[in-house]
């Protein structure tokens, strides 16, 4: 075994991140489709004909709702508008693969006083993550600039959030919205007697 | 196996020292000859090797980030599915008829009808417990990795029960987690 065997380069789809040929094992079919359409037609050559056809019935479709609101204009801009509610629904209807439905996670970075003994306490930072922050570099910066321990710990459901000891709560705030311009200060809660408060 | 796995089930990882990394090395070329030109720039030298432990005695070899190899115990070296997409021919492969594969797909062991089947296909020299390819009727590319319970002979003779246990298959945790951090 003298030369080197070349690595194999293997089409993965975006959406169900399987190899191509195995999308129509995948989660969620339907929504690999129009992409294997674009760059794997020879691997489903039923999926063209069945687009095509389903082309046709859209245009069809839309000739006949003109047809029917042959009033103004304003029958065609119905459907379009129907076609733009009906992707944006499912943009936030995340689907997971068991058939559960994900809500939308609301981006806010929230922050928690709690009192360890008496007089020292630790500042409970979650949601940085949502800004797509790294949460590992975010407790390192933390560290650093209130010289103080911060780690990442693992929340109560199963997420992260981030520790640091000592009560910082007084200037975080600031200091969150200088090193990620990503978060805006509206998005950052306090949470006082089990109440949240916006900072702002 | 890796039907539910995420980095949440990493207890520890470190990087090891240069005789485990040859040791690993070593086995690893042992086990898939054909991997050995390539091995070279699968696990550099240079850069660092990092064993990751994970619960259920399982071990991830990881080397910048991507994870290349799993194993259990002191089991074989497994090559996780993106690499051995890469390099099909390492392994020896077994073929599942195309009702199998939604099953497979969903972390079921593959059963010998499964194997046996027109749809199916045998590696004669496949002997029990070894890491196996397996590969699906009209596919390409490979769905699973499995080890093998009995023999190729067996299964052909026996045709009943559990044939090749499922370690690693398209869609599970070991895949999703492309990148490991």
């Amino acid at each position: 075994m003298a030369e080197k065997p070349e690595p194999v380069k293997v089409l993965y789809c975006p959406t169900c991140s399987l190899p191509a040929e195995y999308c129509e094992f995948g989660s969620d079919f339907e929504k690999c489709k129009p992409w294997l359409i674009k760059n794997a037609p020879e691997l489903y050559p039923d999926l063209l004909k069945e687009a095509d056809e389903k082309e046709a019935e859209r245009v069809s479709e839309q000739l006949h709702s003109v047809g029917i609101s042959s009033i103004g204009a304003d029958g065609s801009a119905s459907s379009v508008q129907s076609g733009e509610t009906s992707s944006s629904k499912q943009e936030e209807v995340k689907r997971l693969p068991g058939g559960k439905i994900k809500k939308k996670v609301r981006q806010e970075v929230v922050i928690e006083k709690v009192v360890r003994n008496k007089r020292k306490s630790i500042t409970i930072i979650k949601g940085l993550e949502l800004f797509g922050i790294k949460l590992s570099d975010a407790s390192k910066k933390l560290g650093k600039k209130f010289a103080t321990g911060a780690s990442v710990v693992k929340g109560p459901t199963e997420k992260e959030q981030i520790d640091v000891q000592g009560d910082i709560a007084y200037d975080i705030v600031e200091f969150i919205t200088e090193t990620w311009p990503d978060v805006p200060e509206t998005a950052i809660y306090f949470i006082e007697d089990g109440k949240k408060v916006p900072a702002a | 196996m890796f039907k539910k796995f995420s980095s949440d089930e990493v207890s520890s990882q470190n990087q090891v020292k240069a005789s485990v990394q040859r040791k690993i090395r070593q086995s690893i070329a042992d086990e898939y000859p054909g991997l050995e030109p390539v091995l070279d720039d699968l696990l550099p030298k240079k850069s660092p090797l990092i064993v990751v432990k994970c619960q259920n005695h399982l071990n991830l070899v990881v080397v910048n980030n991507v994870p290349l190899f799993f194993n259990i115990r002191d089991g074989p070296y497994m090559p996780t599915l993106r690499l051995l997409h890469q390099y099909p021919n390492i392994m020896k492969k077994l073929q599942v008829d195309r009702g199998a594969i939604k099953f497979v797909l969903s972390g079921a062991n593959i059963m010998c009808p499964g194997l046996t089947s027109p749809g199916g296909a045998l590696d004669d020299e496949v002997d029990a417990e070894t890491p196996v390819a397996i590969m699906a009727e009209g596919k390409q590319h490979a769905l699973a990795i499995g080890f093998t319970k009995m023999s190729a002979k067996d299964i052909k003779t026996i045709n009943k029960g559990i044939g090749v246990d499922n370690m690693h298959y398209l869609n599970d945790g070991l895949w999703k987690m492309e990148r490991l951090d």
